[in-house]
Order: structure tokens, then sequence, then C-alpha cells
């Protein structure tokens, strides 16, 4: 696609929109205001309603997805910080992550079987509990599309942060590894933000297993693609 | 005060164009052997073993990956407009989709969080005993 004003115009528009977000979030913390949630609102009405045709709007501000593939190298800081933990609970943190992974792809499947989805929405729902950089990477070897996986995961963030203090709140839960888990395991980034206001240990917690959960979708994703 | 916050700016700027060399470097190394494994993955390995091994300091890359988590959001937000071009299948699905979304969330969260806790209290439990025991043993010498 050849660039033109219309693309530039939108790469800037999508940053200012984004970072017009971020603050407005930092001044009131209310969950319609979560950048996850209204930056995405936002720029869709406004490339609907000026009729912006996609691969206009995509022109420059892919630029901006490419950064997904070094942001997945960044991870590698987080985990680095956090190996004490990955020492102390070995074990719980690798059950989490492949009960958080099993249970997201198996739920997604399913329940997507059971409304009785097309395929395509299906194979692009599989990889949608774990970490955009990851989960569009799975989604390729699922046979799913980029476009509809990013959404899914904004949208499941966007659920686990609205419901996650609920679902906390309910569950006889004794450990703050828990309760930092599954907020890691099904609802990545944004889990991850709500899990840090919650405590440190349950944000870091969440944090480890956000990651590692995403690695184990990728790494499992051409073996599970390769039979569905 | 100005010479400090451009300095600081230039080091972002370098860190983030190391880690771009990394990945350029580890995805053409996974396309050159086919790799099941994308090359941004095996780069995250490979910085994680560098890291770990001490070869090469966190602070050399910190601030740029902590500037690219941090802004992540912004890199998903242009595949999200995509959906635009999916109008008729929202209109159609839009139903079922938010509630696999939602119902999925919901066990993924509920299920993690109770098998987290009872491996967690069994790990910690055999943690004590076994520091206890050393404990013993270390009494009885």
């Amino acid at each position: 696609m050849e660039s033109s004003p219309l693309a530039l115009i939108s790469l800037v528009l999508t940053i200012a929109v984004y970072y017009g977000c971020k603050w407005l979030y930092r001044r009131h913390r209310r969950i319609w205001f979560a950048p996850i949630l209204l930056a995405p609102l936002i720029l869709g009405a406004i490339v609907l309603l000026a009729g912006i045709p996609y691969p206009v709007y995509n022109a420059d501000a892919r630029w901006l997805v490419w950064l997904l593939g070094p942001t997945t190298i960044a991870f590698a800081v987080p985990i680095y910080d956090q190996r004490d933990i990955i020492r102390r609970n070995p074990l719980t943190l690798t059950i989490g992550v492949i009960a958080g992974v099993v249970l997201g792809i198996g739920s997604s499947y399913l329940l997507s079987r059971l409304f009785q989805l097309p395929d395509e929405v299906t194979h692009s729902l599989l990889s949608r509990s774990v970490s955009t950089p990851f989960a569009v990477v799975a989604t390729d070897a699922f046979g799913g599309s980029r476009e509809l996986t990013s959404l899914f995961v904004v949208v499941t963030g966007v659920f686990g942060m609205a419901i996650g203090e609920t679902v906390m709140r309910l569950l006889p839960l004794r450990s703050r590894m828990a309760r930092g888990a599954m907020f890691g395991a099904a609802s990545h980034g944004a889990g991850t933000a709500k899990a840090r206001e919650i405590g440190d240990e349950e944000g870091v917690v969440a944090s480890l297993t956000m990651t590692m959960a995403g690695i184990a979708m990728v790494l499992i994703s051409p073996l599970l693609g390769a039979w569905l | 005060m100005a010479t400090s916050r451009a300095a600081s700016l230039l080091r972002l700027l370098a860190q983030l164009l190391l880690i771009f060399a990394i990945w350029f470097a580890t995805d053409w190394f996974a396309r050159a052997v086919h790799s099941p494994i994308p090359g941004s993955v095996i780069g995250l390995g490979a910085v994680l073993a560098l890291l770990m091994s001490g070869l090469m300091p966190a602070d050399t890359i910190r601030r740029g990956a902590e500037w690219l988590l941090a802004e992540m959001l912004l890199f998903f937000i242009p595949p999200c407009i995509a959906v635009v071009q999916f109008g008729t299948l929202f209109k159609a699905e839009g139903l079922p989709l938010i509630a696999v979304i939602g119902l999925g969330t919901l066990i993924v969260m509920a299920g993690t969080a109770l098998v987290v806790d009872v491996v967690f209290r069994w790990e910690h439990r055999r943690r004590i005993r076994a520091k206890s025991r050393r404990r013993e043993l270390a009494g009885v010498l």
C-alpha cells in the first residue's frame, strides 16, 4: 500500500489518542477511562466516521505493530528481575502457567463450538488469554487472523480487569500467589496492571505468569496447530 | 537539566536500537533455519540467558525494555481498528463472541486461581518441612 498523507495523519492520530487516554486515566482511574478500552473505541469511531479505509489507516500505523516483535524480547528483563520468585516457587508457577494455557485454549475451543462460531473465529480465539505479542504469533500457527486475535485479546483484558476482584472475593483463596496468577493467566497485561493495584507480590506473580503463559502458548501452538 | 534529559533520551534510543538489532538477528536466524519457534521468542530466550549468566548487565537494556513494555498497548491498537472491516461478523456473532470471551475468562481465572492455591500450599509446606529437617540435622551434628 502506497503511503499517503491520510496514512501519516492516521499514525499521528493513533499516537495522540493513545497518549491522551493515558493522561486521562492517570487523572481518573475508572475502568471506562482505561486506555485499553477507550483508545481503540475512540480511534475506531474516528476511522469509521471519517470513512478511512483500513488499508490506508494501516499503511503507516503498521510500524507500531512491528514493535511487538522487539517488545517480546523486552520481556526478558522482568523475568530476570523476578528470578527469585521462580527459584522459590518453581512448581507453583509452572503448574499455574500450564493450567492457565490449557484452560485458555480449552475454554475458547469448547465454548466456540458450543456457540457454533465459524472456524476462523474459533481459531482466532484460542490464544486470546495471553499478551498480544505472543498471541498474534500463536494465532498464525492456529490458522487464526491476527486482527481478530488482537481484538479478542483486548476484550479479554478489559473483561479480566472488570471481573477480577469479584472472582477474587468469591473464591476461598489463601495465597497471594493464586491471586496474582489468576490475573496474569486470564487477562495478561490489563489484569497484571490490576494485580499491581492489589499488592506488590500479586503484581509480580501476575507479570511472571503472563509472560510464561505467553511463551508456553507460542511453543505449543505449532504442535496444536498441526492437529487443528 | 536539559542536557541530562537529552542524555537520558539518547540512552533510551540506544537501548531501543540494541533491542531492535537483537530482534533483527534472531528473526533472520529463525527464518534461515525454518524454526517453528519464532525469532522474537528465541531472542527473549537469548537475552534471558545473557542476563542470567551475567554476560550482559540488565542495565544495558533495562530502560529500553521497560519503555517497550509500558507502551505496548500503542503497538496493538492498529490491528484492533481492523475490526471495522469485520462489521458483518460482529452483527451476526457479536453476542456469542462476548459470551465465549466472558465465560472463558471466568473459567481461566477461577481455574488457575484454585489450582495455584492448592499447589502453592503444598510447595510451601514442603519447603518448610525441608528447612526444619535441615535444622534438626544440624542440631544432631
